[in-house]
């Protein structure tokens, strides 16, 4: 019997044309996929990792279920379901098939033909590899070799990942479609598990709840990124992912929740047609009234049909609409999901290694946001069953023929759906005022919650939900309309991928931004205004459409729709379509003259072919020998309120080569949007050579040419002036209050080779040659130039700069003057030492602290961060930091270079901080609004950040590196060095612990997503999983082994040795990363030597892990502990290879742990031990009872499983007796 | 007031023809549209309850055009559809005042008091409170009247009211049609012939799209007197039978066929003349081909 019912659901389902085009749509998806630029799946191909690689094609499996979970529940939930529908099921209940046979038989017959669908992605991969490169159309792997075809790489994932994600996800479509018998559960149900995922992902973030994640995700995908996130390229393109570890647990554990959710189903589910019901139903008695029917007489009645009576009416219906809604279970289901995600985010706010944000308004609205997700789903399922409301119940016909207006319904929904909204945004309002209650937040800034939902969060609802009410009326098919929907969705994302994101064709576009407490809303509010007014007009004229169209009484054919729309063009009709319409013609020529004309648009193609193009005509001057900047004194004027600055001034350039310069190249910061005014050379009398205006490169002639070691002046000024609005959310360097740009805005010289394309996968696409990163060590043009270019090595530095009187500007320097003049403030900075050629120019509202520290001559330096009224919460910890730091460093290294040290905060649009000569602007978006609850637990993130930034006023400052690869270990590295050991006297152990786990994480998760190569340390170029992440697990282990006093002994040697290096200094150039490891070397003892080649110059990774620990107890002082460890080592290349190492003599910790009264634990023992092989034992004594023992128990090496390097100690012979 | 419907046509894409040239002019009073299922009476129906369009012809009501100014007929209209449902977890009392607000009824007590009165006239008042889920199929169809006489329509289309109601609620139903003013045109479709026979004082006959019959249901008896013959036959002559004869019904009485016949002379053979039924007036025009024939005597 149960074959038969298979047999029968086999051929219902072949005789389905869903079941094709399910197929169709994952295979198409897939092959496009595979052979096209623009549909991208998970993103995580490209750069080394190949297309076709197992890890990538797994990848792909995973998401495909995952995404496509629509279609397995569509499939999985209606098998039962359907005999309901159809209401047939008393047909099939009275037949002799038991309850078993009839349950499982469509189960397993359905569940046949979802995997037999689901084929279709290796199918379409297969195919889509194999014939990318024949097609007139351009895979995105183009010009790159892909891995020979290998059957298995494709069916092993999907057997493991595939197959049980389609298992899982059908066990618990199939019981809730035959449990609740309602369409509605089962598309609840993907939205349940879309939570249960989304969950899984927030909560991953922190490093600590990473195997719970994993295991959290039904769909296994947390568990797949879990186990592979160390991978290397190498890995990934070579290795299938293994059902093993944490990936085979999740795997078991929800197929087991499949199988139980199975069993629940055949013993809930009732096999009879009237079932009882889970609620008593409420017995409402009306009074009971005597009467003869015959004798009623029914009254007359006024029937009023005035304007005035059909907008009471909608709003009646409106109500109505609005009422049943919101008590319809899934409703309340899909509100109810979104707010517990909501909570479950709200636990993980703002996490920065594990330490939390404020939550001021501006970031719980960012939370809030989560919510959006579930907006879509109300707007796409409740568009569909508010227009289908008639037609479920089947009252159409009686609402139809009912004398109202063709408007009243469809408006009635529309504000019945906007009510709903309304609830919900409130409700949202009241739960993000409770998370900061919550946390001890009481500054509530109601207006801003307001402001920000019910503008920009309701446009998107009302855009989104006329959109779908116009799908739904043409569809004129709930489900059809829905797949309409989403096909909408991917057609956006599409046309997003192939760089198409004019506004104006972008639906719904035009943000608010994200709102700052410096700059509120800025600028973004009038383009916000001006898009949202056009799509309104759009969604208006969508809209009436609908109206016009919708069907009303029984003829649904279009072409009689049609035909039938013409009599519905009512005067009121046509006026208000003629009114969206202009409004939206309107808007948009006047969005059109912003974007296009005041502005420049372009196409991320048309961009990237611009860089192209400036490669190819101007990499011709890259060599060309130019003067360098040696003085820059300008007078900049900020006008905050209009965007606009002017820079005037000049600079003296110096030609410090050998030969006279006749020509001066000129790049002008057009990429920026600044247009020079003038820009001239000595007495004027430069002629210009040659001149490209679209890139703003200009060669001059000058009057005579520049002998060796004479000066020119280049006097020129710069406007950057803000028009209207841009296509895209516009400069946020330049805003009315937080103004922050750098010299980056100012002319150049010479080529400018950041403005090729520097991705390979770009690269390739525009027929160039890959190139390298950097340029080689040994590369005397790298090496005569600093890290902050070649325009210059140091400069004299001058600056005035005006703004408005309630603004205080700052540049680097000292203020020498402040006045007031015209009603603009005007500042006046100086520098005089030498300086880097990289400035800031800030300018904002601020309130300052001041602080005052001593130098070891007891000379006082200035410290003053200057704030966003409101957010003092981290100024203490900032200023000690800045004092702790600004010791450590001028004792250990070197004395400060300034009399003053300042700190700006700048708006949340970056989340960064820089350092610049005796200044740096630091983001409010980290640091200024970081919470530090608990500082026994959490990182203090604003006093790491600052004691970072105060090191770069050594290194980077006091001495600039070479531009060649390897660079940032100098600067970024020291830096990160510097901070580590001003925490270290600051924190606990632990905190100083759980740093470098979340920095040794960093790195290996970076390393695995290498797009290029990964370099070793002393190599890094520009890869900030090196040169920030590595650098603090290593360095810190550095000073671990050979003392922190030998470490900076070294830096210090260094630091004298090259203090303002450059063609100028005694040393005739830059130095390089090569340099420092000579010192790191010369303070090693010979014993460690090969530390430095393990560290720096080569990728070592370590492998130790802990196999057994016993212990015997002597006495209550001697306790004897056995440790069994094995260790191994590996070296790899660049692309992730690896191979084994021998260890000759490595020195490597054990320890051992006790507890302490308060039950943490306590080191009893640590100390290096020699180790030469891999299996080890070694025992040590401890004084008390030990409790965990272990090799690197502390994680200082780098180590793919930190986690197996201490096991628990048992006492030894327990076991045995 | 008068409706005329003048050449009204319609095909389906299917094929099917469900108005074909079809042309009425339905006076006020009861008027009773008998046809088979499938005849086509829905759609007639729901085109002149402006929910449907006609592929030619045209339909007025009085001054109205009623294909034209739909809004002008729904303002006068009360409609029934043959199937129907409502929100199962709303009471009938909210429900019904819902429809009323839509109806145009925007005075609130004028509308409790019709909203009531409407209630009692369909005795659903004591079932008021109670969710439109829990009705019964009488009470449903109850339910559907009342809310089809909201607002004192003046054209009352009701779309086999009748089928599916046990014959108490069916008698309560008809009384209630019954009532309903003579200023009205009350258009009621069914396929029970009793239905017309107790109810209306005119009516049509329609099948495959076409009007075989218009006019009062007396004159319909009057035109098949003496041509209606009755006979008991054995099961196995029914076949020779209905080759031989214009047979309009059969039905079993006491397990034994009993056929009506339609023959201006005596069949002779066994068949005896009877009073023939508005029943066999409906047979004879459904089932004979020489129908149309007889409109005309």
């Amino acid at each position: 019997m149960l074959l038969e019912i298979i047999r029968f659901e086999l051929n219902y389902r072949k005789k389905r044309p869903a079941t094709y085009i399910y197929f169709a749509i994952i295979f198409l998806l897939c092959f496009f996929y595979a052979t096209s630029k623009y549909v991208v799946i998970g993103g995580g191909a490209g750069g080394q990792l190949k297309e076709n690689s197992p890890y990538n094609i797994a990848q792909v499996m995973a998401i495909m279920t995952y995404a496509m979970t629509f279609i397995t529940s569509a499939m999985m939930g209606v098998p039962i379901l359907r005999d309901f529908e159809h209401k047939t099921e008393s047909l099939m209940f009275s037949t002799p098939v038991s309850k078993f046979d009839y349950l499982f038989g469509r189960f397993i017959g359905s569940f046949i033909v979802t995997v037999l669908i689901f084929c279709a992605v290796w199918l379409a991969l297969m195919l889509g590899f194999a014939v990318g490169k024949h097609l007139p159309w351009e895979p995105s792997w183009y010009a790159k070799e892909l891995l020979p075809f290998n059957f298995w790489h494709y069916i092993q994932p999907f057997l493991t990942l595939a197959l049980t994600n389609i298992f899982i996800q059908a066990a618990i479509y199939f019981a809730a479609g035959t449990l609740s018998r309602q369409t509605i559960v089962i598309y609840l149900q993907g939205i349940v598990l879309l939570v249960l995922y989304q969950i899984a992902g927030t909560i991953l973030g922190d490093i600590e709840n990473k195997p719970l994640a994993a295991m959290l995700d039904p769909f296994g995908f947390q568990a797949f990124d879990n186990y592979t996130e160390y991978w290397t390229p190498a890995q990934k393109n070579t290795q299938l992912v293994p059902l093993q570890g944490v990936l085979l647990w999740n795997r078991l554990v929800w197929m087991g929740v499949a199988v139980l959710i199975l069993a629940g189903t055949y013993f809930g589910f009732s096999f009879s047609v009237v079932r009882k019901s889970w609620r008593k139903t409420k017995a409402v008695v009306a009074e009971k009234a005597r009467f003869n029917p015959e004798s009623i007489r029914i009254p007359l009645v006024q029937q009023i049909l005035t304007s005035g009576s059909y907008l009471k009416m909608m709003w009646k219906q409106a109500i109505f609409y609005a009422k049943t809604t919101m008590k319809d279970v899934p409703f309340i289901g899909i509100v109810g999901v979104g707010l517990i995600n909501l909570i479950v985010s709200a636990f993980y706010f703002g996490k920065m290694y594990g330490t939390s944000s404020y939550p001021i308004t501006a970031n719980v609205l960012g939370l809030l946001g989560e919510f959006d997700i579930f907006f879509f789903v109300i707007i796409v399922f409740y568009s569909g069953e508010l227009i289908w409301r008639e037609r479920a119940v089947s009252m159409n016909l009686i609402m139809d023929a009912l004398p109202i207006p063709d408007w009243v319904n469809l408006a009635a929904k529309f504000i019945a759906m906007l009510l709903l909204y309304t609830g919900i945004l409130l409700v949202l309002i009241l739960m993000g005022m409770a998370v900061q209650t919550a946390m001890g937040y009481y500054n509530y800034e109601v207006g801003l919650y307001f402001k920000s939902l019910f503008t920009s969060t309701m446009s998107f609802l009302v855009a989104y939900t006329l959109l779908a009410f116009f799908v739904q009326v043409m569809a004129n098919s709930k489900f059809v309309g829905y797949a309409l929907m989403f096909l909408f969705f991917i057609v956006m994302i599409t046309m997003g991928a192939m760089g198409i994101r004019h506004p104006l064709v972008v639906f719904n576009s035009g943000g608010l931004g994200d709102y700052s407490d410096m700059n509120r809303f800025g600028h973004f509010f009038a383009r916000f205004s001006w898009l949202k007014l056009y799509w309104f007009g759009f969604v208006a004229v969508l809209f009436v459409l609908a109206v016009v169209f919708a069907v009303r009484g029984t003829d649904s054919i279009l072409q009689t729709r049609l035909r039938l729309g013409r009599n519905r063009l009512t005067r009121p009709i046509l006026v208000t379509a003629f009114a969206a319409l202009i409004l939206t013609i309107g808007t948009g020529f006047f969005v059109y003259y912003n974007t296009n004309k005041l502005n420049d648009y372009y196409t991320s193609e048309e961009r990237e072919q611009r860089q192209v193009d400036y490669e190819k005509t101007l990499k011709q001057y890259e060599r060309v020998p130019q003067p360098k900047i040696v003085e820059s004194n300008l007078k900049v004027e900020i006008y905050p309120s209009t965007r606009d600055f002017t820079a005037e001034g000049f600079y003296w350039l110096k030609n410090k080569t050998a030969k006279s310069l006749a020509d001066v190249h000129i790049q002008e910061a057009i990429q920026n949007d600044v247009e020079t005014d003038y820009l001239r050379f000595g007495n004027g009398g430069a002629k210009v050579n040659k001149e490209w205006k679209k890139f703003g490169y200009t060669i001059y002639r000058l009057a005579k040419p520049l002998a060796p070691g004479d000066s020119v002046k280049m006097e020129f000024k710069v406007n950057f002036t803000t028009k209207g609005f841009t296509s895209g959310g516009g400069n946020t360097d330049i805003v009315n209050n937080g103004t922050f740009f750098n010299n980056g805005y100012f002319p150049s010289l010479g080529y400018e080779e950041g403005g090729e394309l520097s991705s390979d996968d770009l690269r390739r696409k525009y027929k160039l040659p890959e190139k390298e990163r950097m340029m080689e060590q040994d590369d005397p043009r790298g090496l005569s130039q600093n890290l902050f270019g070649d325009d210059a090595d140091y400069i004299r530095f001058k600056m005035v700069i005006g703004t408005a009187p309630d603004q205080t500007a700052i540049a680097p320097g000292y203020l020498k003057k402040e006045w007031t003049e015209n009603g603009r403030r005007y500042f006046d900075y100086e520098m005089d030492v030498p300086m880097v050629n990289f400035y800031s120019i800030v300018s904002a509202r601020y309130e300052v602290k001041r602080d005052v520290w001593k130098n070891s001559n007891g000379q006082p330096v200035k410290l003053e961060i200057y704030y966003n009224k409101g957010h003092e919460y981290n100024l203490d910890k900032m200023m000690t930091s800045m004092k702790k730091a600004l010791t450590y460093y001028s004792k250990n290294y070197a004395p400060f270079q300034f009399r003053q040290m300042r700190i700006m905060e700048f708006p949340r649009y970056s989340s960064f901080a820089q350092s610049f000569a005796n200044t740096v602007p630091f983001s409010e978006g980290i640091g200024f609004i970081q919470k530090i609850s608990d500082p026994d637990e959490d990182l203090d993130m604003p006093f790491y950040v600052t004691a970072h930034e105060v090191a770069h006023q050594w290194w980077g400052h006091q001495v600039p590196e070479a531009s060649v690869k390897g660079n940032a270990m100098l600067s970024e590295s020291q830096s990160q060095y510097s901070a580590l050991m001003v925490m270290k006297q600051s924190f606990p152990p632990e905190i100083m612990q759980k740093f470098l786990k979340y920095e040794m994480d960093s790195y290996l998760g970076g390393r695995s997503s290498e797009s290029k190569k990964e370099q070793p340390m002393a190599l890094t170029e520009g890869q900030q999983y090196i040169h920030y992440r590595k650098a603090s697990v290593i360095m810190y282990a550095l000073q671990d082994y050979i003392g922190e006093d030998k470490v900076n002994a070294a830096l210090r040697t260094f630091l004298a040795e090259w203090k303002y290096p450059g063609p100028d200094s005694k040393n005739k150039r830059y130095p390089t990363s090569r340099d420092l490891i000579g010192y790191f070397r010369a303070e090693t003892p010979d014993s460690l030597k090969y530390l430095i080649n393990d560290w720096f110059e080569t990728i070592t990774l370590y492998e130790n892990k802990a196999t057994e620990a016993t212990y015997v107890k002597k006495n209550d002082k001697q306790y004897e502990v056995t440790l069994k460890f094995t260790s191994e080592m590996f070296r790899a290349d660049s692309a992730g290879n690896e191979r084994p190492l021998p260890l000759n003599t490595q020195w490597f910790d054990v320890g051992v742990y006790g507890k302490n009264k308060d039950g943490e634990d306590k080191l009893l023992y640590l100390q290096k031990h020699k180790v030469t092989k891999k299996e080890n034992t070694v025992k040590v004594m401890v004084s008390e009872k030990p409790t965990k023992a272990g090799i690197d128990p502390i994680n200082k090496l780098i180590d793919r499983h930190p986690d197996d390097n201490t096991k628990s100690v048992s006492e030894a012979g327990g076991e045995n007796s | 007031m008068q409706l005329v419907i003048e050449n009204l046509d319609k095909v389906y894409p299917n094929g099917v023809h469900a108005l074909n040239d079809v042309n009425l002019t339905i006076n006020q009073g009861m008027f009773g549209l008998l046809g088979p299922n499938g005849a086509g009476k829905s759609s007639l129906m729901r085109t002149i309850a402006t929910l449907q369009e006609p592929d030619s012809g045209s339909i007025r009501l009085g001054d109205i055009d009623v294909l034209i100014q739909k809004d002008e007929v729904r303002k006068t209209l009360g409609y029934l559809p043959q199937e129907f449902g409502v929100y199962p977890k709303v009471d009938a009392e909210t429900l019904l005042d819902h429809l009323a607000v839509l109806k145009g009824i925007t005075n609130r007590s004028e509308r409790k008091e019709t909203v009531k009165a409407l209630l009692q006239k369909t005795n659903l008042y004591d079932a008021r409170k109670k969710n439109l889920g829990g009705y019964s199929g009488g009470m449903k169809q109850r339910f559907g009247i009342a809310q089809a006489l909201l607002a004192n329509p003046q054209l009352i289309i009701v779309d086999e009211p009748t089928a599916g109601l046990d014959p108490a609620e069916r008698n309560r139903f008809l009384n209630l049609l019954s009532e309903l003013g003579e200023n009205t045109i009350v258009i009621l479709s069914t396929h029970i012939v009793d239905d017309v026979k107790e109810l209306c004082s005119d009516m049509a006959i329609f099948n495959q799209g076409q009007v075989l019959y218009h006019g009062s249901p007396q004159k319909a008896l009057g035109a098949i007197v003496g041509k209606i013959w009755e006979k008991r036959v054995p099961k196995a002559d029914l076949e020779t039978l209905r080759t031989t004869h214009t047979v309009i019904s059969e039905k079993l009485v006491g397990g034994m066929p009993v056929v009506h016949v339609l023959s201006d002379t005596n069949p002779g053979e066994g068949f005896e003349a009877i009073e023939g039924d508005l029943e066999d007036v409906y047979f004879s025009y459904i089932f004979s081909s020489k129908g149309a024939e007889y409109q005309s005597t």
